[in-house]
């Protein structure tokens, strides 16, 4: 046989039993991108029932960069089928694209972390059969996104073509994040260090097409994201572009094939330097060590959380001139001005980034049940560490993080709108409304704890599924017809949306006394319960 | 003497499991103390309880003269705690981990640290991913034996050692024992315990089925003679205590319960004894007798020397 097909050996025994470990995970991975867009293809079809509403809901989503910046090139709206793709594809693709990281990852670095891919290249299997498995069923788990959503697409009233074209592009853009975690797999040592560079490059895949396709300029074929989005499904009903996914795809397993013949198992290619003998001043105490464990991930999303914050401010000026070159938009919106679109455009900012903190906060404090996890909380609380102390080391980091996360993408936002504006004096105005979020993120970081404390094996469930539905409440169900009261349940809900609405009291002292109820849930069962690793 | 370590009627379940079935455990003051059983009989079950991870359903657990649950932290300033499996952070290297958990129990002597480094051939520069088991043992059992502490507890403290370092191993344990420090040793590596300790308690589905010292526990069992005589032995299948005597080669070979020892040896003294070899069972004979019905359950071929004595000599 020849070297290549020996290097492969087994690789279908493994695909075998990775769809076998992850028969729960890729179901729900699928059935969550495929819900998303039968709900989103109820709910405009419902909503946009006559031409008139159609050309309502077009000239003000053509005028609104903040949509433009979330959604995607704002193309086909002609239709109530086209209004759906622009408003679901984006989220839908990103969801793929995590799918297709935790996936490739969870079955090619991480079982090698664990020790798992060492027992297993021991046998029969080749050298590439892990990471072709892992490869096999993330892309296998693309496809079948692509299917159901075309499936559901059709069955709820869309063009059947479109809704094919569609999924294909999801799942086309899961295929590029395939590569790149593949790809990320080999470079890092560790399993969050290939998750954090994955998560960088579909930040700047993300943040690339927002700016393109708010400025119409070519940027956005710089993105793999963008590629997915190019195909206009239900207008132009363009096939190429998903070309270009596939071929980035065999590029990126190609590079990420000649990286692992040239590294030993176990190994990165960035990491492997020795590093201090001896610890320095701030592993001292519990929470030196908690910052010392998250500060890499920490500084990672306030590196991104900033350009996000700078890169959204200086669209500012295209959201006036959006509105002001769109008669249609003018017509449709009568008293609405230039300035107070782009104070709208703003509060979206600042919610939107208040999301990804409070999704850094949820992932910090969990880091707290992973070290329980891990069995690595055992000699820390051997010593003398009360276990009041050692969570609320992880939490402090969580609390004060996320505000951090806050106060550097809002004054990043705020101080780059008040240069490019050239009204110095609203800098303070703006970073003073992006503060107003801070106990919203903290009260999901507050669900996080409570859920650490009381279902320990379950935190990460419960904490995650918060989130998700804060952000589905958040971006979606103002587009959908969805009862009041499952809006009001979010935290976000009861923030206002300032800059537009104004601060009150109220509302930041209620979710503050939620705050402190969560963490004293939280503190108060993990002080009682035995510790659970595994 | 007071005691470092009083547990009695120690109850934990974890759902339907009864991991702890009312176990006693008492570890006086500067003594090693060792803490037998096979995997899974409870051993480290005990120890997470002893250290307040873990709350009792029942029982009575003092440790230095505390209460494990409610006095942890202060209790925890006096004591380090050697896991049998140490998982690290990845991201730190041994020597910070080392510092790290030395200064979380209030400080380690800097010069003990870098004598154990060196003797421990331990390289305190790379991150614990790359370590081996060995070497992560090597990392935790550095920063508790570099604290001044009053006990250490220590769950298969050498697993995945050298033989090598189980030696050094074994001459720090009894440095500390010289020093008058406490340490409860749980294993089943006999041999160590053997070597080691001055009392041992052995362990069986949750429960103490023997505690004292070595010397108090080959008292209850049976010792090995050989023995050879001027003239043939006659009537000693007779004498009670007497077991499985066999003749070969001129010699005699039977095993013979310790407190009847004397009576036999009497008995034997009237025949002429020209040559005689005594051998008292080892830690593993003493073990085995207690899970010897375990072995045979499962169809291993059980030792004569469980249930009645091999012959040694």
């Amino acid at each position: 046989m020849n070297p290549a097909r020996l290097a492969l050996e087994g690789t279908g025994t493994l695909v075998r039993f990775a769809l076998r470990r992850d028969r729960i995970r890729l179901p729900v991975w699928i059935a969550v991108a495929a819900a998303l867009v039968a709900e989103q293809s109820a709910g405009s079809q419902a909503i946009y029932d006559t031409p008139a509403a159609l050309a309502a809901y077009r000239a003000t989503v053509g005028a609104s960069a903040a949509a433009i910046a979330f959604a995607g090139p704002p193309v086909g709206l002609t239709s109530v089928a086209g209004a759906v793709a622009f408003e679901i594809s984006g989220s839908v693709m990103i969801v793929a694209a995590l799918m297709a990281m935790f996936t490739t990852g969870r079955h090619s670095r991480a079982d090698e972390e664990a020790g798992r891919t060492e027992l297993v290249r021991s046998t029969e299997a080749g050298r590439h059969a892990p990471l072709a498995a892992a490869v096999a069923v993330s892309a296998l788990g693309c496809v079948a996104t692509a299917v159901a959503i075309g499936a559901v697409g059709t069955l709820t009233g869309l063009p059947a073509p479109g809704s094919f074209l569609l999924g294909a592009g999801v799942g086309a853009c899961g295929l590029v994040f395939t590569g790149v975690t593949a790809v990320a797999a080999q470079l890092s040592g560790s399993t969050r260090a290939a998750y954090g560079l994955t998560g960088a490059v579909l930040g700047v895949a993300f943040l690339l097409r927002a700016v393109g396709d708010i400025e119409g300029s070519g940027l956005v074929w710089a993105s793999p994201i963008g590629w997915a989005q190019a195909v206009h499904p239900f207008s132009d009903d363009r096939w190429w572009p998903l070309l270009l996914c596939v071929a980035a795809l065999g590029i990126l397993l190609v590079v990420s094939v000649r990286l692992l013949d040239h590294r030993d198992l176990g190994a990165g290619l960035l990491s492997g330097r020795p590093g201090a003998p001896a610890a320095g001043r701030l592993l001292a105490t519990p929470l030196g060590l908690a910052v010392r464990l998250q500060r890499a991930a920490l500084l990672g999303w306030a590196v991104s959380l900033v350009v996000l914050g700078a890169v959204y401010g200086s669209m500012g000026d295209t959201v006036e001139s959006l509105f002001q070159d769109n008669p249609a938009a003018q017509a449709f919106l009568p008293g609405a001005s230039g300035a107070g679109l782009v104070e709208a455009y703003l509060a979206t900012i600042f919610s939107i980034d208040a999301l990804l903190a409070a999704a850094f906060a949820v992932s910090s404090v969990l880091r707290a049940r992973a070290e329980e996890s891990a069995g690595r909380v055992e000699p820390v609380l051997a010593a003398a560490t009360s276990r009041s102390a050692w969570l609320r080391s992880h939490v402090t980091v969580a609390l004060l993080g996320s505000a951090l996360l806050v106060v550097a993408s809002g004054g990043a936002t705020a101080a780059v709108r008040a240069a490019s504006s050239g009204n110095a004096g609203s800098f303070g105005r703006l970073f003073a409304a992006s503060l107003a979020y801070v106990p919203a993120v903290w009260a999901l970081a507050g669900v996080a704890v409570a859920a650490v404390g009381v279902v320990p094996r379950a935190a990460a469930a419960v904490a995650w599924g918060t989130v998700g539905y804060v952000v589905v409440v958040s971006v979606f169900a103002p587009g959908l017809n969805w009862p009041r009261w499952v809006g009001d349940l979010s935290p976000f809900s009861w923030t206002p949306l300032v800059p537009v609405e104004s601060w009150t009291t109220a509302a930041a002292a209620g979710l503050a006394a939620a705050v402190m109820a969560l963490l004293a849930i939280g503190f108060g069962a993990f002080g009682r319960r035995d510790l659970t690793t595994g | 003497m007071s005691a470092a370590i009083a547990v009695s009627g120690l109850v934990k379940t974890f759902g339907a499991t009864r991991a702890l079935d009312g176990l006693d455990l008492e570890v006086t003051d500067g003594e090693v103390h060792g803490f037998l059983g096979p995997n899974g009989s409870g051993k480290s079950t005990t120890i997470r309880v002893l250290l307040g991870l873990l709350r009792p359903d029942s029982g009575s657990v003092r440790l230095l003269g505390g209460d494990p649950w409610h006095d942890a932290v202060a209790l925890h300033r006096r004591l380090a705690y050697v896991p049998g499996d140490v998982t690290l952070w990845p991201q730190i290297t041994g020597g910070e981990a080392i510092d790290l958990l030395g200064r979380l129990r209030g400080g380690l002597d800097p010069a003990r640290r870098t004598e154990l480094l060196e003797r421990f051939d331990l390289d305190p520069t790379k991150k614990a991913r790359s370590y081996s088991k060995g070497n992560r043992q090597k990392v935790a059992l550095v920063a508790a034996l570099a604290s001044d502490v009053e006990l250490l507890i220590l769950d298969e403290p050498t697993s995945g050692l050298d033989p090598l370092m189980e030696a050094v191993f074994q001459e720090y344990i009894r440095e500390i024992r010289d020093a008058g420090r406490t340490v409860l040793l749980s294993s089943h590596i006999l041999a160590e315990a053997e070597a080691l300790c001055d009392r041992v308690s052995i362990i069986r589905h949750g429960r103490t089925v023997q505690t004292g010292s070595l010397d108090e526990l080959r008292h209850l069992t049976r010792t090995a003679i050989s023995v050879e005589t001027a003239r043939p032995v006659t009537g000693l299948d007779g004498l009670p205590g007497v077991h499985d005597v066999a003749a070969r080669d001129g010699r005699l070979r039977f095993d013979v319960d310790s407190d009847r020892l004397d009576d036999v040896l009497r008995h034997l003294t009237t025949f002429g004894v020209r040559a005689l070899r005594s051998a008292p069972p080892t830690l593993e004979e003493l073990f085995l007798r207690h899970y010897g019905d375990e072995l045979a359950e499962d169809g291993v071929p059980v030792p004569a020397m469980t249930l009645s004595r091999p012959g040694r000599p």
